[in-house]
């Protein structure tokens, strides 16, 4: 994939990190470099051949190459198995939160800076036409640099203008956006930022914001603090297929009164994230240009203005993060 | 290949009218009043997705594009593989896309891989088929739903058990590894979903354009024609054909210009499967209608006063059946001359092989037919008719020519 191609002997194959669906993930050492990886194994049906999460992982990956994506190096196939070689993690967003926070919370300029990187990466896949569709804590890695980055995109697919139909079985319940939960299968980019809302209230507050058990109590529960929609306030809402025309009725709840912990420019981008109707949803590009990540806008002429790398592990911006132009700029280069 | 006979009932094709299945009921009404809103919500989501990213995602397409267009001089090389066997192969394709019901971007997505791995590897005559086969199931699996990715037993049924069922798998993991596991070509569809909502081209056109890009992948002088520029031919020849009026997409380059001009020469005696497909109301019956635009222009062309209709040419040039014209030569000179001397890579045998039993399986001669023959108690796909076409046929005889095809 860079070039020449590795054989599987040339990595050393170290602990288990984990084990998906679909494949388990090794800890791997390059045995020329020494530089550590993930290795991630998929075994190879005789029956079905390739699966299909594979072929959509490995081709979309290659085309996503960012900083605030994990790096896929290279794909190795023996016999019967498949073996990706990604750039090594040392753990995901639910292990940082888990060890780091206190009581799952994490600092507020730490949550900011994940949400710009987590945002940065989604507005990348969305702009090479790449939905995710699963993001949720356990498939966001960091690094020991604090850097964020997409992972795990075996739910991913490419997406058409006019949209496409798509299967509604997508994105861990608890991080499934209301549209997709109502029956929509001509869901967009929408689907990932309401995983980004979700992401963030879970950041600052250390919980899950709607841990469902179901599609109707996840429903009930988005519904519960954002409010039972109507036809009125969501006009094509009784057409959904899962509409139920007995919901119980909530008032929407002021996010501030739920999530304390967050200043007034987050709780506003946070309710623009955690829009019901999807069509009034923010998008990536303009979460990035909102106030609440001031800080990260580059002034007009940076040469001016040198940006100093922080490279404290506590602070966690550092130089590559930032962006180098405003968000509009080019980050593939 | 060409003496293979076949006989046929066509009503056994997957290919049948829907005529019935269209009467309404309160119910279904109820429901596409449903599907009509949710349409509406699709729409206005498109639309924040096009007025947001759509500039990016162009970009990242005519990337893609480039790098995922495959190389007719490099495909004139195969030393077993000819163009005249193409038609066979594309027909067999079209036939299990529609078995499978397959997205439509699907079949553009098959062909691409499989002429993308015929310019890069030597493939021999048995495997022509093979390589489809996994072409078609890489691409189901890229974009398709789990449950209508075909079964690899399926596929070898309708190849009439003429390889191991192994060397589906084989042959589909060296297809990806051949192309890098770039799959995400952008087909044609892509653009021309596009154009079609900026436009606002009825579904007429648009079936139209579609049954005329397929007629294209028959065809070598469109393997390396970008799918933007065909998505662009296609439509302006739709509309043409239909009288709808033309539109002002801005300017047309000359490449844009010789797509159209050259598209507008293929049209006559399609594909008989495709013909077929698209004779359904699902698909607006455009091949009948495009059949009968053909006549009309043949019979005004025959009555004299020559106004140079919508294809000037269409009278004059290639309306040789496509089923027995080797193309070959036509590109394979240009294409030494502009240097592409490389021969194309010969398999690794990497893949393949494992176990040598495996490698004489591919050596043997084959058990059926080379040329694809879908299970003969299924699928029909050259009635007789097709085989005994004069070749004499050329010239101003559509009137007999296409309806004798459309008689099913």
């Amino acid at each position: 994939m860079d070039g020449k191609r590795q054989h599987h002997s040339s990595f050393q194959q170290l602990e288990k990190l984990g084990e998906g669906t679909y494949a388990t993930v090794f800890k791997g050492r390059n045995r020329q470099t020494g530089e550590f990886v993930a290795l991630k194994e998929i075994h190879l049906d005789s029956e079905e051949g390739t699966p299909s999460t594979a072929i959509r992982e490995i081709s979309l990956m290659k085309e996503l190459k960012h900083e605030n994506i994990v790096a896929l190096h290279d794909v190795i196939h023996t016999e019967n198995k498949l073996m990706l070689v990604f750039e090594y993690m040392d753990g995901d967003l639910k292990k940082y939160m888990d060890n780091n926070g206190e009581r799952g919370m994490l600092k507020p300029h730490i949550v900011k800076s994940f949400m710009w990187q987590l945002l940065q990466g989604i507005h990348f896949c969305h702009e090479n036409r790449v939905l995710h569709r699963d993001l949720k804590p356990q498939n966001l890695l960091i690094n020991n640099k604090l850097q964020l980055k997409l992972g795990d995109f075996g739910l991913a697919r490419a997406f058409g203008i006019p949209v496409n139909t798509f299967s509604n079985e997508v994105v861990t319940l608890w991080y499934r956006a209301p549209d997709v939960l109502l029956g929509s299968r001509t869901y967009n980019t929408s689907i990932d930022i309401w995983s980004a809302g979700c992401i963030m209230a879970e950041m600052f507050s250390g919980r899950p914001l709607f841990p469902g058990t179901t599609n109707e109590d996840q429903t009930i529960r988005i519904f519960r603090i954002m409010g039972t929609p109507t036809e009125r306030t969501w006009p094509g809402l009784s057409q959904f297929p899962e509409y139920k025309a007995n919901w119980q009725m909530y008032a929407t709840q002021p996010l501030r009164n739920i999530l304390p912990q967050i200043d007034e420019k987050g709780i506003d981008l946070l309710q623009r994230m955690l829009q019901l109707r999807p069509e009034l949803r923010i998008s990536a590009a303009e979460a990035l240009n909102h106030e609440w990540f001031a800080e990260f806008h580059q002034p007009a002429h940076p040469q001016h203005h040198p940006q100093q790398p922080m490279m404290h592990p506590h602070r966690g911006y550092q130089q590559h993060t930032v962006p180098s132009q405003n968000v509009y700029g080019n980050y593939q280069g | 290949m060409a003496s293979t006979t076949y006989h046929s009932s066509a009503d056994e094709t997957f290919f049948v009218e829907d005529e019935a299945a269209q009467r309404m009921t309160m119910r279904d009404a109820g429901r596409m009043i449903a599907r009509n809103k949710q349409e509406m919500i699709a729409n206005e989501l498109s639309r924040l997705a096009h007025d947001e990213y759509l500039e990016d995602i162009m970009k990242h397409m005519r990337h893609m594009e480039d790098e995922t267009l495959p190389d007719a001089n490099l495909i004139d090389m195969q030393r077993e593989i000819q163009w005249f066997m193409r038609p066979y192969l594309i027909d067999f394709l079209i036939e299990a896309h529609a078995a499978f019901s397959l997205l439509p971007e699907t079949l553009f997505l098959t062909v691409n891989l499989l002429d993308r791995y015929c310019s890069k590897r030597v493939v021999y005559k048995q495997h022509y088929q093979l390589v489809g086969c996994a072409a078609l199931l890489i691409a189901a699996k890229y974009g398709d739903k789990k449950d209508r990715v075909p079964q690899i037993n399926e596929l070898n049924n309708m190849c009439c058990g003429l390889y191991d069922a192994g060397m589906f798998t084989q042959m589909e993991m060296h297809v990806l590894n051949t192309l890098d596991w770039n799959i995400g070509h952008p087909t044609v569809d892509f653009f021309t979903q596009l154009i079609v909502a900026e436009e606002r081209d009825g579904r007429e056109v648009e079936h139209m354009a579609a049954y005329i890009c397929e007629i294209a992948l028959y065809h070598r002088d469109f393997v390396s024609t970008k799918p933007s520029i065909m998505a662009r031919a296609s439509l302006a020849l739709a509309r043409a054909i239909l009288s709808k009026p033309e539109v002002n997409d801005g300017e047309w380059d000359h490449t844009e210009n010789v797509t159209l001009l050259t598209l507008s020469q293929h049209l006559h005696q399609p594909s008989v499967t495709l013909a077929r497909k698209y004779s359904s109301a699902y698909y607006s019956k455009v091949s009948g209608k495009l059949a009968d635009f053909l006549a009309q222009q043949a019979a005004i062309s025959r009555r004299g006063p020559p106004s140079p209709p919508v294809e000037p040419t269409s009278l004059s040039t290639k309306t040789a059946d496509i089923y027995s014209t080797p193309h070959k030569g036509l590109g394979a000179g240009p294409g030494v001359a502009d240097g592409y001397m490389t021969p194309p890579i010969t398999p690794d045998g990497n893949c393949f092989g494992h176990n040598q039993a495996m490698i004489k399986g591919y050596q043997a001669p084959p058990r059926c037919p080379v040329t694809p023959t879908p299970q003969p108690n299924h699928v029909q796909p050259y009635p007789q008719q097709q085989q005994q076409q004069p070749q004499h046929m050329a010239g101003a005889s559509y009137f007999e020519g296409p309806t004798s095809h459309m008689a099913y």
